[in-house]
C-alpha cells in the first residue's frame, strides 16, 4: 500500500522530508501546505509536486493523507499535530515535539487514544553510529553506562545562525528556551536513552558569548552546560556556538569500554584497555586508536561507494521505520517514553536557564 | 523627494547611496538589518552633511518592518536579497520579503527600481552568437537553476506581475557580476567555475566574464531611478572592455594569489556536469548537484550581454575595467593578508 503523505511547513527543513520520502518509494506526497502560499509553491516546483495549500484544514479535508509531516517552527507543532490526529492521521513532528512536556504528553495521549502513530524527527537517533553503539551496548561489549559526554556545536555564522542573529523577531528567539530549545533534543536524547532514572538531578548554566547587537535587543544565550546526575549514571552535555571546529559527538564511558561517536564524520571508535603489561600497553595505545580510526574511515569509504553515506541517513532510517510501523501497525521507532523523558529533561534545562542568563560583552 | 534603499549597508547598497548623494539626493532612507555594519554609511553621512540620511533597521520578511520602510518614500531602490543558505531560506529572504515590500507599497510610490541579475535570463535556450538583450525571455525553469537565481527569477516575476497589473512603475536593473573594492567572497565569480577548497575548476575559459564594477552598477541603478525614459523598462548593466575568464584569472593569479586550476573547455564542462547530476540522482543526493548541465549551459556557454540600452539612458562607465580589476585585486590581496583598506 502506498502511503499518502502531506507536509505542513515548507521552509528549509521540508527539503529533508521531501527528499527522504521520495527516496523511500513507500509513499506519495499528496499535498504541501504553508501559510505563505509562495513557500508551498516553491517547494512543489522544485520537487515536481502537485497540490499546494495555505489552509491545513483544507489539505486534510481534500487529500485525506495517511501521514502528516509537521516541519513548521515549534510554536505550531502542538496545534497542527492535534489537528492532524483529529483527522485520524499518523504524525511525524520535527523536533522538538512540542513547546513543553505538558503539550508533548497530551500529543502522546491523543495519539494513543486514537490509535494513531506519532514520532519526532530525531535525525541523529538512528544515525549509523548511534545504532552501532546501541548494538554494542546490547551485546554487552560496553558494559554498564557510567558516564556520558554529549557535545553539540553550532555555527552562528552559518546561513540560519546569521538570520537568527540579524532578526530580533526571529521565531527561534521567541521560543521559551530560545536557541537551545530548537536544538536541545539532539543534545539530550543521546543521554536519556542510557539514563534509567526518571528524575535525575539536573544543573544547567547558560550565557551569551556573542556580543548583543544593541542594548535594546533581548539577549540570546548561545553557550550551555548541563550536568545530569542519576543514581548510577552521570552525564555532561555541552552546547557551544563558539568552540571551533564545530563538532557533534558523544562519548560513552562504560564499565568495560569507552566509545567515541563522531556524528560529523560518522565514526565510532573504542578506547579499550590494553592487554599488554606496563610500558608496552602504553606504547600500544596510540596504534590501536589509529587502527580504529583507519577501520572506521575504510568503512565510510565503503559506505560512500555503496551510496550509503548521506548526511541524513539517520533521518531516512527513522522515516522508513515509522512508515513500516504505520503499515504493519507495529511499535513506533522511538518509544513514547523516550520522547517524553527527553521532553521533560529539556523542560528542566529551559526552566533553569530562563531568567538567570549571564551576558559576556 | 525621499528615496528608500533596501540592503543599503551591503556591497552595492552603500555604492547606490553614494551615487544618489552624488546626483543631489537630499533625503535617503537606508533600510538595514539590525546586525548590519553601518561604518560605510556613516562615512557618507559625514561626507554629505547637507543630506538627510536616515536608518530604518528591520527585516523585510516582517510585513510590519516593510510598512515602516516605505512610509513616506517616493522612490524605492530594492537591493535586499538573500545571499546564502538553502533554497527555501534564500527564497524566503528574497521572494517573500519582496512580496511584503510590494504589499506595503500599494499605490503609494512613484517608482520602484528592482536590482536583479543578468543570470535570470533563459540563456540555456539561446545560442552564443546571440547577444543577450533585455528582450531575452526570463528562464522558464527557475527550479532547475541554483538557489540564488531560482529566487531572483521568482522575484522578478513577482514584480513584473504587479507592474503588468498597472500597480507599479517598475524599472528593472540587471547587473552582471559585481566586483570592486569590498567585493565579498574570494573574488572568483561562479561564472568562471567552481572553487573547491584551494583549487579552481574552470569551466569555459574563453568566455567573457560579464563584470559590473560596483560604482558603475550603482550609477546605472540611480540613473534608472531618476530618468523619466526608464519607466517600465529593463536594463542590462555590464561594463565595457571585459576580460575573458582566462584573462581575469591571469590577473588574479598575478596580483592576488596563485590558485591551482583545472581548465575544462565548455563541452568537457557539460560532460562533467551530466556525470555529476547523474551521480547525484543515482545516489539520492550523496553529493550535492553542484554542477548540472542546465546551470552550466546557462552560465558558462559563453553568452555576451548587451548594455546599449542603459547607455542610451545616459549611463557612462565611471571606473574603467582595467582600473576596476586592479582595484579589486589589490583589495583581495590586502584582505588575504588581513589588511583590507
Amino acid at each position: 500500500m502506498t502511503l499518502r503523505v502531506a507536509i505542513v511547513g515548507c521552509g528549509k527543513t521540508a527539503d529533508m522530508h521531501v527528499s527522504g520520502i521520495q527516496r523511500l518509494g513507500m509513499a506519495e506526497i499528496v499535498g504541501v501546505c504553508d501559510t505563505e502560499p509562495l513557500m508551498a509553491r516553491q517547494l512543489a516546483a522544485r520537487y515536481q509536486l502537485e497540490n499546494t495549500y495555505s489552509d491545513f484544514g483544507q489539505l486534510l479535508d481534500i487529500q485525506r493523507p495517511d501521514i502528516v509531516h509537521i516541519a513548521t517552527p515549534p510554536q505550531w507543532h502542538y496545534s497542527l499535530a492535534m489537528q492532524a490526529l483529529d483527522s485520524c492521521c499518523h504524525v511525524l513532528v520535527e523536533k522538538p515535539l512540542a513547546l513543553d512536556y505538558g503539550e508533548a504528553r497530551q500529543l502522546v495521549e491523543e495519539a494513543e487514544k486514537r490509535g494513531r502513530k506519532l514520532t519526532v524527527g530525531y535525525s541523529y537517533y538512528f544515525d549509523p553510529v548511534a545504532r552501532m553503539l546501541r548494538n554494542l551496548v546490547a551485546q554487552g561489549v560496553m558494559g554498564e553506562p557510567v558516564h556520558l559526554e554529549s557535545f553539540f556545536g553550532y555555527n552562528l555564522q552559518g546561513a540560519f545562525g546569521t538570520s537568527i542573529m540579524a532578526d530580533g523577531n526571529h521565531w527561534v528567539r521567541k521560543l521559551p528556551g530560545k536557541l537551545f530549545q530548537n536544538l536541545l533534543d539532539h543534545l539530550l536524547n543521546e543521554i536519556t536513552e542510557f539514563l534509567t532514572d526518571e528524575e535525575p538531578l539536573v544543573q544547567a548554566h547558560s550565557w551569551q558569548g556573542a556580543p548583543r547587537l544593541s542594548e535594546h535587543q533581548p539577549e540570546l544565550p548561545d553557550e550551555l552546560r548541563v550536568t545530569v546526575i542519576g543514581e548510577r549514571t552521570s552525564a555532561f552535555a555541552v552546547f557551544s556556538s563558539h568552540a571551533r571546529p564545530v563538532q557533534h559527538y558523544l562519548k560513552f564511558y562504560g564499565t568495560k569500554n569507552t566509545a567515541h561517536l563522531d556524528f560529523d564524520c560518522s565514526t565510532i571508535t573504542l578506547d579499550r584497555q590494553s592487554k599488554l603489561p606496563g610500558v608496552l600497553g602504553r606504547l600500544e595505545g596510540p596504534f590501536t586508536q589509529s587502527w580504529e580510526h583507519m577501520r572506521q574511515g575504510g568503512k565510510n569509504v565503503f559506505r560512500f561507494l555503496k551510496s550509503d553515506y548521506h548526511f541524513f541517513t539517520g533521518f531516512n532510517y527513522l522515516l522508513q521505520r515509522f512508515y513500516e510501523s504505520v503499515q504493519n501497525d507495529s511499535a513506533v521507532p522511538i518509544s513514547y517514553r523516550e520522547m517524553l523523558r527527553t521532553s521533560a529533561l529539556v523542560d528542566e534545562v529551559v526552566r533553569q536557564v530562563r531568567g538567570r542568563e549571564r551576558v559576556v560583552a | 523627494m525621499k528615496s528608500l534603499v533596501t540592503g543599503a549597508s551591503g556591497f552595492l547598497g552603500r555604492a547606490v547611496v553614494e551615487r544618489l548623494l552624488a546626483h543631489g539626493a537630499r533625503e535617503i532612507r537606508c533600510f538595514v538589518r539590525p546586525s548590519s555594519d553601518l561604518t560605510g554609511l556613516e562615512e557618507l553621512r559625514w561626507r554629505y552633511p547637507q543630506a538627510q540620511v536616515e536608518y530604518v533597521a528591520g527585516n523585510l520578511t516582517s510585513p510590519e518592518d516593510a510598512q515602516r520602510a516605505v512610509e513616506g518614500v517616493e522612490t524605492i531602490y530594492h537591493l535586499a536579497a538573500g545571499m546564502k543558505g538553502l533554497p527555501a531560506s534564500l527564497f524566503f529572504d528574497t521572494v517573500v520579503a519582496s512580496m511584503h515590500l510590494l504589499d506595503a507599497i500599494q499605490d503609494r510610490v512613484r517608482r520602484v527600481v528592482l536590482v536583479s541579475s543578468v543570470g535570470v535570463y533563459g540563456t540555456s535556450y539561446v545560442d552564443t552568437e546571440e547577444l543577450i538583450d533585455e528582450n531575452t525571455q526570463l528562464d522558464p525553469h527557475p527550479e532547475k537553476r541554483n538557489a540564488y537565481f531560482h529566487a531572483k527569477i521568482w522575484q522578478e516575476r513577482l514584480f513584473q506581475e504587479q507592474a503588468d497589473k498597472g500597480k507599479l512603475n517598475l524599472v528593472t536593473v540587471r547587473p552582471g557580476v559585481l566586483y570592486g573594492k569590498g567585493t565579498p567572497g574570494v573574488g572568483l565569480p561562479s561564472r568562471m567555475g567552481l572553487v573547491i577548497g584551494n583549487f579552481l575548476l574552470m569551466l569555459g575559459g574563453k568566455n567573457v566574464v560579464p563584470l559590473s564594477h560596483v560604482v558603475n552598477c550603482a550609477e546605472a541603478t540611480v540613473i534608472a531611478g531618476l530618468s523619466p525614459d526608464a519607466a517600465g523598462k529593463s536594463f542590462n548593466v555590464v561594463d565595457d572592455d571585459l576580460p575573458t575568464a582566462k584573462e581575469y584569472l591571469r590577473g588574479y593569479k598575478k596580483q592576488v594569489k596563485r590558485i591551482p586550476t583545472v581548465k575544462l573547455a565548455y563541452p568537457m564542462a557539460m560532460m562533467l556536469s551530466q556525470m555529476v547530476e547523474k551521480y547525484h540522482r543515482r545516489t539520492h543526493g550523496q553529493i550535492p548537484a553542484v554542477l548540472t548541465p542546465y546551470e552550466t549551459s546557462a552560465m558558462c556557454k559563453g553568452h555576451r550581454f548587451d548594455n546599449r540600452n542603459i547607455k542610451k539612458l545616459g549611463w557612462k562607465q565611471i571606473v574603467p575595467t582595467n582600473e576596476a580589476m586592479r582595484e579589486t585585486f589589490a583589495y583581495l590581496k590586502a584582505s588575504q593578508n588581513g589588511h583590507p583598506s
